[in-house]
């Protein structure tokens, strides 16, 4: 490039000196591969780098959306493991922030950041997937306590997990949304909660039923208050959608190479219809990126970005279906054969073109998806009722 | 962060929309794509006077504004959207990037003054019979006559006496039959080498060919022993080819990208008005999907075209990849999104009064220029090394 045209107003990385940091602490700090996952976790927490993105009071670093990348991409880039908390950091910590009390700030982020509680999350119901503002699950405020009884489906992870934020109706009386309350349920059989867990197509069992038999959760567990679970539960769902669309390419971009090698090992990457779809893989995956990064600079100007982080979402669920696809594809003949042993094990390429039915099926079908972007965002006309 | 907009940036989108919304509607593209040149010549020179777009990434020292590529896409995003009919892609995305990626100081200084003010039209001939977008497609040769010596007096004046002869020649050719520079890719015994020849020069020949999308004017190209100008050294044109073709390909994504954008706003404005069995058609599922589909690619065509174009701007080593990357991705999303324009209009869309099928061709025809998806996604594949 000539540096005539280099001589630009655009910037790359402010995120630079907060990069150069990280970088420098994760090279001294991180395990060796397949090393001391404890003391990892302990160097992390020192230095409030899980959860990084919350305030300081709460055990993180403050971190901007695009610091944050910075801090999953050079752990990528060190081979060691990013060290998260799931929903309870990406949902249900901002959900706190977001509606909780001081008090419910103080009482339940703690004990998120030190992995203590680990949450999963009870939305969808065997009769309401996709349409949530349905949900029938009953929470019935008795005194200080709500009292949960109801079976929520298709929740992940709940064998990991001691607490459920459960979104529940708690005034049947009123119109859907304003009868719903986000209530954290500590999850034990103890508690009249039980989980079975679902087999899904993969053969693997990371999706379960919980079922909430007169389960108690203290009011203070209610975030937004009786009544404001909708709003609270949108929050969480938004912080969760922004999440994804922000760190979606960092496990794909890991794959795709790793696809390629496969690729050249079988000498299948000399084949063009090959070689087209790893490049058009390549394409959706730097776009989830820029797309990501873009995100990321307007969460840190404090601007809105439902709409992108919606349209974000329908096509990074549609791209992971297509990945799976592609992968099996470029493998071949070699797909056909599963690894040896009991059960029903797969290869990662057999699981991801498996578990891709599901990303256009969980956390809203692909149907859904694209109503609710052509009504919210293009502000085309509900249909007719 | 700066990424992909600076508030500056969205000044200049607002102001080129507001000049192309008065300079560039509908009838205006109507018109200007009937006439033989293509072009509204006064138009042209207030872009130059007024905004200084011909002259916006040509650096100050050539007489131009020295803005980045990022600046570019925004323009050129703004002009897809508006159809302008004007040599701006061949003067600015071609032209001006080929003369720009050559070392040849002297050739900067003679010819970019008059592209940054508006008063020099120019183009890149690079494609012959073959249909090949790349420097070995070119077969058309220049040989070195024993002409006079070199004379002093200035551009135009050594143009026409440069000891080398051109004969042969070039496709495809956008704009020109308009064009006052044409700046020829050849090949002498040395190898693949840059000529300038001036309109008008002896045994030069520029004739229009009838074009499938009429807003975007392509010419036929003949010479006869043309005396032309080594532009850089001799034997030395293929690096500055490919980058000038890098960066033409990002500024086609541009303006596919900001095309795609008007026909997604297009349909989604038709299907909240038209109503067919009592309701309006975009409440229809099968109508919402498709522009839900439409704003997934556009979104994604406009972050192709931006990353590739803020690439460009810094130097980036992965300019070539993106550009690839972008070209591909933003030629089938704007075909496909002026192909579900139509469909999503029905009968409407489907004549000749209405814009759909204008959009339609020029996403076919700049899918087809400078390659199609394909093309640049196996051009990406080798980029990044699969």
């Amino acid at each position: 490039m000539t540096k005539d045209r280099a001589r630009g107003t655009v910037q790359r990385g402010e995120a630079g000196a907060f990069r150069r940091y990280v970088r420098e602490w994760v090279r001294a700090n991180a395990p060796a591969p397949g090393g001391p996952y404890d003391q990892w976790e302990r160097r992390l927490l020192g230095a409030r780098l899980i959860c990084p993105a919350w305030p300081r009071a709460y055990g993180g670093s403050a971190l901007g959306p695009l610091d944050v990348l910075a801090l999953a991409e050079e752990c990528a880039r060190a081979g060691a493991p990013l060290v998260r908390r799931g929903v309870g950091e990406h949902l249900i910590g901002p959900a706190v922030l977001e509606h909780g009390t001081p008090a419910q700030r103080s009482a339940l982020l703690p004990g998120i950041v030190s992995g203590a509680d680990r949450y999963c999350l009870g939305f969808s119901e065997p009769d309401h997937g996709s349409d949530l503002a349905a949900v029938a699950t009953a929470g019935e405020v008795r005194g200080e306590e709500v009292v949960v009884s109801g079976v929520k489906t298709w929740v992940a992870d709940p064998h990991r997990a001691n607490m459920v934020a459960v979104l529940c109706r708690t005034s049947p009386a009123s119109p859907a949304r304003d009868g719903l309350s986000l209530v954290l349920v500590p999850l034990a059989s103890a508690n009249g909660v039980r989980v079975r867990r679902v087999r899904e197509l993969t053969g693997s069992a990371g999706l379960g039923e919980v079922r909430f038999e007169g389960a108690r959760a203290p009011l203070s567990h209610v975030i937004g208050g009786v009544g404001g679970g909708w709003a609270a539960a949108m929050t969480a769902l938004s912080h969760g959608r922004a999440h994804e669309a922000a760190s979606a390419h960092l496990v794909f971009e890991e794959r795709f190479w790793e696809l390629v090698r496969q690729a050249r090992k079988s000498g299948r990457s000399q084949e063009p219809a090959v070689r087209s779809r790893l490049a058009w893989a390549y394409t959706r995956i730097t776009l989830m990126r820029a797309a990501g990064l873009r995100l990321a600079a307007r969460i840190a100007a404090g601007k809105d970005t439902g709409a992108e982080a919606a349209v974000a979402a329908l096509a990074r669920s549609e791209f992971e279906r297509r990945f799976g696809e592609i992968a099996v594809d470029v493998l071949g003949a070699a797909a056909l054969v599963r690894p040896e042993g009991a059960g029903y094990g797969l290869s990662e390429w057999q699981e991801a073109l498996l578990a891709g039915r599901g990303a256009t099926i969980g956390a809203g079908t692909g149907e859904v998806r694209r109503n609710v972007l052509a009504e919210r965002v293009l502000g085309l006309p509900r249909e007719a009722g | 962060m700066s990424y992909p907009f600076s508030d500056d940036q969205e000044e200049l989108r607002r102001t080129v929309r507001r000049f192309l919304t008065e300079k560039s509607p509908e009838a205006e593209v109507r018109r200007l794509m009937e006439s033989a040149e293509g072009f509204d010549p006064a138009v042209w020179r207030q872009m130059a006077e007024q905004l200084d777009l011909q002259g916006l990434t040509i650096p100050e020292r050539y007489g131009g504004a020295g803005h980045s590529y990022a600046e570019l896409v925004v323009v050129l995003e703004e002009m897809g959207r508006a159809l302008l009919c004007a040599p701006y892609f061949s003067t600015v995305a071609l032209a001006a990037n080929l003369l720009l990626a050559t070392d040849d100081e002297r050739a900067k200084r003679d010819f970019l003054p008059g592209i940054a003010a508006g008063r020099r039209i120019a183009t890149v001939a690079l494609t012959e019979h073959s249909g090949r977008w790349d420097a070995d497609g070119v077969t058309l040769e220049a040989t070195e006559a024993p002409a006079p010596a070199t004379q002093a007096g200035g551009a135009e004046a050594a143009a026409a006496d440069g000891g080398w002869r051109l004969s042969g020649e070039k496709f495809y050719v956008p704009d020109g039959h308009v064009a006052d520079l044409v700046l020829v890719v050849a090949r002498t015994p040395a190898g693949v080498s840059l000529f300038a020849v001036r309109r008008g020069a002896p045994g030069f020949a520029a004739t229009p060919v009838p074009t499938l999308d009429q807003t975007r004017k392509l010419a036929r190209l003949r010479f006869d022993r043309t005396p032309a100008r080594l532009v850089g050294a001799d034997g030395g044109g293929r690096p500055a080819v490919a980058e000038m073709l890098d960066l033409a390909a990002i500024a086609l994504a541009a303006e596919q990208a900001g095309g795609a954008q008007r026909v997604l706003d297009m349909s989604v404005e038709y299907a909240k008005l038209r109503v067919q069995f009592g309701r309006p058609i975009g409440s229809f599922q099968a109508i919402k999907h498709k522009c839900a589909d439409m704003l997934v690619e556009v979104e994604s065509a406009r972050a192709a075209a931006y990353h590739a174009g803020w690439a460009a701007a810094e130097g980036d080593d992965e300019v070539p990849a993106l550009a690839s990357l972008a070209k591909s991705y933003c030629s089938e999303a704007y075909f496909h999104a002026a192909a579900e324009n139509i469909q999503i209009h029905g009968g409407i869309g489907y004549t000749w009064e209405h814009p759909a099928h204008l959009y339609f061709k020029r996403a076919k025809s700049s899918e087809l220029m400078l390659g199609d998806g394909a093309y640049h996604r196996e051009l990406l594949a080798q980029r990044i090394g699969i």
